[in-house]
């Protein structure tokens, strides 16, 4: 495996414009080998355009993107055989079997007649298909699936997998089962670019970018995203009624009564993103007192990811 | 290299066994096309039904209905007393023709100056049987109106001969529709089928968002271009060969020239549809779009070949630009060799045609679909 200290990818002041619209605004990053880049954003926030301009696939307005020691848009042929890619949507072929789509991919990528059997053996072990070898693929549920899809992207042994929103529409079990299997890789040295929008796998990569509209917003690991990004902490809130907290706890913010940067629902509870929570913790039960709302629990907590994410996109 | 093709062309394969109704449409549906085609035009018209509404009652007006059925043209449907009969026959599409013999007909038949007179009543909406009854009508018409003018002129009907002519026609003796309509047939579902399975080749790709994939691992696009061409062009051979055997051993339609250039020139013929083919899948997003875009493609190809009316009758300008069409040259090609049994001396024009068509067809397709899928 090449791994001299450069970076596996590195990407600057990469620009794409579509007409007037910029989708992907002057970004850099690195991503190093061995280790599991997030690439972060709402949908349409530039994710997949910077994914697919990555493996050559756009053109890229500006900008440079090397993988691998080689420009993309001047020799990702030579490189091909070395990446990985599962695409947004299902990327095997719905109406060959199990297998014939393994031996496809295998054959596509120049397997030979051992590597391919034994390949094949372990991808349909580790995606959990064996027996099923012979049935259409689209008869596997959607979890099933995104683990034939994955087992199929690394059957070559990329050194770098190209990942977009490879757990979209899959239920949590077979999401934290996909994860797993990502963690096997990466401890074999493959280097995982991955884009999500679900804020809880971000909390599983090494090292992350989060793009809005088109920019980086934060970059480094989930640690030192919510060190720089978290300007305060996070007040916990368990209220009877937490639509009507919000309201009047918002209310009570516009006018001035109550100073914090951040009122967001979370599932049923409240979070109030402010420094010196301490102090506010009375205030924040005198307002809800107020308005006949009982807090069964109110507690100061680190903050997460999705925390971190919606404060700074406020900004 | 040749084993990535091989790859793909097996994936292609798979995809052809298992969705059944695609292979079946490509072999069989051109086939049957002919077959119905064939079927319905290889016989003159007969038994189409007549009215008729004899006021007349005599021997000399039963005569003509007897002579007109005589044909084999037509099927007396009725005999009726009214005109509100055949109105209302004609409206329901039920006759072709109504004849109606006035009440005077055979005293004007016999009488030494008179003019029989006979009323046709044909059904216009469908002009080709309408054609084929107002021929025998005026056939059976033209021989008694003869029979009169020699009886009143008191000659002997026997040593008497009128104008008559010899006809001989060349490449078609029984002037067969069938010889005429099934090669015709035969070159333009040979269009559709290889236009629409190689529009599909790409786009069908697409929709499914395998595409990408099959962009990102390491075959060029000469490879993809390749792999996804081989089926085309043999399901299309396999077809072509299969409609020229249906209408060979069911229609009698002669293979005068010579069956290797035919084959040759098919095979190339191949190569052009499948440039267009190429180009649409390209351009198309989805299946459904590359369909109707071949859909569209074929329907004006068929104005330009001359199959549904002499191209030679349009105006120059459509003229024009019918020689730019493959299909006018190939059914050109294939009426050529297969009824006149012509050989490149005679074609020559047509290949040379369709030979450039093909290389800037070729040529653009090569560069476009390759700028497309790098």
């Amino acid at each position: 495996m090449m791994n001299n200290g450069k970076p596996a990818i590195t990407v600057r002041e990469l620009t794409k414009n579509f007409d007037s619209f910029t989708a992907v605004n002057a970004i850099d990053f690195d991503v190093y080998h061995g280790e599991i880049f997030g690439f972060l954003g709402p949908n349409g926030s530039g994710k997949t355009t910077t994914i697919r301009m990555m493996l050559g696939l756009v053109e890229p307005s500006s900008g440079t993107i090397d993988v691998l020691g080689t420009r993309v848009n001047q020799g990702v042929g030579d490189i091909r055989p070395r990446l990985g890619y599962m695409s947004q949507r299902f990327s095997l072929y719905n109406d060959l079997s199990v297998l014939q789509n393994l031996q496809f991919y295998g054959k596509a990528y120049g397997l030979n007649k051992e590597a391919m059997e034994q390949r094949i053996g372990e991808a349909l072990e580790m995606s959990g298909l064996v027996g099923r070898e012979n049935t259409q693929t689209k008869e596997l549920s959607g979890g099933w699936r995104q683990r034939l899809a994955l087992s199929a992207a690394i059957l070559h042994r990329p050194e770098v997998l190209f990942l977009d929103e490879p757990t979209a529409g899959v239920d949590p079990v077979s999401r934290r089962a996909f994860w797993d299997l990502l963690y096997k890789f990466v401890a074999e040295g493959i280097t995982v670019f991955v884009t999500t929008h679900y804020m809880d796998e971000a909390e599983h990569c090494h090292r992350l970018a989060f793009i809005q509209r088109g920019m980086i917003i934060a970059y480094g690991s989930p640690e030192q995203i919510k060190h720089e990004k978290m300007q305060g902490q996070v007040l916990e809130i368990s209220p009877s009624d937490s639509i009507k907290s919000i309201k009047v706890l918002r209310e009570a913010q516009q006018e001035d009564r109550l100073q914090v940067e951040e009122i967001e629902l979370y599932g049923s509870l409240v979070h109030i993103i402010a420094v010196d929570l301490e102090e506010k913790k009375l205030l924040v039960k005198e307002i809800l007192g107020q308005a006949d709302i009982d807090i069964e629990q109110m507690t100061i907590i680190e903050p997460s990811l999705e925390d971190v994410f919606i404060a700074s996109m406020r900004d | 290299m040749l084993r990535r093709i091989l790859a793909l062309v097996k994936k292609e394969f798979i995809h052809l066994r298992n969705d059944w109704w695609m292979p079946a449409f490509m072999l069989f549906g051109g086939a049957l096309e002919l077959l119905a085609v064939g079927w319905a035009t290889s016989r003159p018209m007969t038994n189409l039904p007549l009215m008729v509404w004899d006021q007349d009652k005599s021997a000399a007006s039963r005569a003509i209905v007897v002579s007109l059925e005589n044909t084999g043209t037509f099927t007396l449907e009725d005999q009726v007393s009214d005109m509100d009969t055949i109105e209302y026959a004609l409206d329901r599409g039920k006759i072709t023709a109504a004849i109606i013999i006035p009440p005077d007909y055979s005293e004007e038949m016999a009488s030494h100056n008179g003019s029989p007179s006979l009323a046709v009543i044909l059904n216009g909406a469908e002009s080709i049987p309408a054609r084929e009854a107002l021929r025998a009508i005026e056939g059976v018409t033209r021989s008694i109106g003869e029979k009169i003018v020699i009886e009143r002129l008191g000659l002997d009907p026997d040593t008497f001969a009128g104008f008559d002519f010899s006809l001989r026609v060349w490449f078609n003796e029984a002037l067969s529709e069938a010889l005429y309509s099934t090669p015709a047939e035969l070159g333009l579902m040979l269009e559709f089928t290889v236009l629409l399975f190689a529009a599909l080749s790409f786009s069908r790709e697409r929709e499914l968002g395998t595409l990408e994939q099959l962009l990102v691992m390491p075959f060029s696009s000469l490879e993809i271009m390749i792999g996804k061409a081989i089926p085309v062009i043999i399901v299309g051979f396999l077809d072509f060969v299969l409609m020229l055997g249906m209408i060979h051993f069911a229609f009698d339609v002669p293979v005068r020239g010579s069956l290797t250039l035919l084959m040759i020139l098919a095979f190339g013929y191949l190569f052009v549809e499948l440039g267009k083919g190429m180009v649409i899948s390209v351009i198309s997003k989805t299946q459904h779009q590359a369909f109707l875009i071949v859909m569209l493609i074929g329907m004006s190809d068929f104005m330009f070949t001359g199959y549904a009316a002499p191209v030679e009758g349009m105006p120059q300008a459509i003229q024009f630009i019918a020689n730019a069409v493959p299909a006018y040259h190939w059914l050109a090609i294939v009426r050529g060799i297969l009824l006149k049994g012509s050989g490149l001396d005679v074609l020559w024009p047509n290949v040379l045609a369709l030979g450039i068509i093909g290389i800037v067809i070729g040529t653009f397709s090569w560069r476009f679909v390759r700028r497309n899928l790098d």
